[in-house]
């Protein structure tokens, strides 16, 4: 067989998958199903695959066996112990491994979040905000992003009544947060476009050769 | 009437000016400013599913990179989709520019666990990568033999469908001081502006927009470009309808209040 004909197979399978996909737009039928199953069979097999060959073959197997790495049969102890979940009795034991993962990632997350987001993120909507510091421009666009951060985090302020100064601040607040709802609306629109775009110039261009 | 907005344009490949945003121009500049013969790391952080907005973006990003001649090592934190697009992207465009593996370019594929990864290499990039996705020992491509942390790198190209830019940021902009900037899908681009102005980013490209924005900044319109034009046609009639449904709604209470 030839390479481009093996192509054509491969992109009319493709093909055949999205007109599957895009057919429940009429309604759920049998094709959709197929393609739906399909996916999601070739994902998860794909993905048992990739993670024994990158973590089990290549973190922890290769490294012991081949480069003396013994210290890292204590990590993988702690996955066996996972499988201690699929008995009732045992399954208290999965809790050791539970508690490394939990401490691990909670560990990394605090100071991705605090020194990556917060800190940053509280420090720039300071700063910019004295006269002078640069021109018209940045100085009103640093103090709507000030007083949008404030009356936003006042919004979200429950321990009080919001009413008087605390009440027109909140509904400023919510003024803010439809903007960026809208912002954020605007944008998911345009992404999922940007996919149906992306199918149909697969479909036109790369399987029936409608447009260049 | 939203299949025929993206169907008509790409047949009759009608074109739109394209304006290009600040966020895009600063990341197109940046790059711009790396020395010729520098080595930059560019991911490919997104799925399959994705690829009409972030694929356009490698595309676009190789291209700039290497019309200047930088070095590039890729490397995927998604697993599925990520390490085969990065080879099949880069094999395609290093024949157009006569680029070779191991000495032009190198994939290092991907590693489970991110988190790990991303303070792993900041540490020891062989202590996370021994060797590249082919298997080949890192210490045999001659453009690895410099350098084994984030040090080795003018700059950090992330493209990206998922949240992963958040810890690129937190992990390794923060702790590392490596400089950095992104492409993200449109979904995700509202929440990474705050990054931009901070300076945690470089510049942004956001969605099939910004693609097309870095499309033309290089000289070299592609997927992105082509799409714009039906994306702005979807767009007119997305508001079309809004408009129609509210002049319609306010039509009939008005008729059944009298």
């Amino acid at each position: 067989m030839s390479a481009d004909f093996v192509q054509f197979i491969e992109l009319s399978i493709a093909g055949f998958l999205t007109l599957c996909i895009f057919s429940f737009l009429y309604k759920d039928n049998p094709f959709y199903r197929l393609a739906e199953h399909i996916y999601a069979g070739l994902s998860a097999g794909y993905y048992v695959g990739l993670i024994w060959n990158s973590v089990i073959v290549q973190q922890l197997w290769i490294p012991i066996t081949r480069n003396g790495e013994f210290m890292l049969i204590i990590p993988g102890i702690l996955g066996l112990l996972m499988f201690t979940r699929l008995s009732q009795n045992l399954s208290f034991v999965s809790r050791v491994s539970i508690a490394f993962v939990m401490g691990n990632t909670a560990g990394i997350s605090i100071m991705q979040q605090l020194h990556g987001y917060v800190l940053p993120q509280v420090a720039d909507t300071m700063a910019g905000l004295a006269v002078g510091t640069d021109n018209w421009y940045s100085l009103a666009g640093a103090w709507v992003i000030f007083i949008g951060v404030i009356s936003t985090l006042i919004y979200f302020y429950f321990s009080k009544e919001h009413k008087g100064v605390l009440g027109v601040t909140a509904r400023v607040g919510i003024v803010f947060i439809m903007i960026s709802f809208g912002a954020h609306f605007g944008y998911t629109v345009m992404g999922r476009v940007s996919l149906l775009i992306g199918r149909m110039q697969f479909l036109m261009r790369d399987w029936l050769h409608l447009i260049n | 009437m939203v299949s025929l907005s993206v169907i008509l344009p790409l047949i009759l490949t009608v074109s739109l000016p394209i304006s290009i945003s600040p966020e895009s121009q600063r990341l197109f500049d940046r790059v711009e400013a790396i020395p010729d013969g520098s080595t930059i790391l560019l991911t490919f952080d997104y799925y399959p599913s994705t690829l009409a907005e972030t694929e356009p973006m490698s595309v676009a990003a190789l291209r700039h990179c290497w019309r200047k001649d930088l070095k590039i090592v890729t490397l995927s934190t998604v697993g599925l989709g990520g390490p085969n697009i990065a080879d099949r992207v880069m094999a395609t465009l290093a024949e157009e520019f006569d680029k070779n593996y191991g000495i032009d370019y190198v994939n290092l594929g991907y590693k489970a666990n991110y988190q790990a990864v991303l303070l792993g290499l900041g540490q020891s990039i062989r202590s996370i990568y021994p060797t590249d996705y082919y298997g080949t020992p890192l210490d045999s491509l001659p453009m690895m033999t410099d350098f084994d942390t984030y040090d080795g790198f003018d700059f950090i190209y992330i493209i990206s469908d998922n949240g992963i830019v958040d810890y690129w940021v937190g992990l390794v902009n923060a702790r590392y001081g490596a400089e950095m900037g992104a492409g993200v899908t449109a979904v995700m681009a509202p929440k990474f502006y705050a990054y931009v102005r901070a300076d945690q980013l470089i510049g942004l490209l956001g969605g099939m927009k910004g693609a097309a924005e870095y499309e033309y900044l290089v000289e070299a319109e592609g997927m992105a470009t082509s799409g714009m034009v039906a994306q702005s046609m979807v767009h007119m009639t997305i508001i079309a309808f809004i408009i129609i449904g509210n002049i319609s709604y306010f039509a009939t209470r008005r008729r059944n209040v009298s």
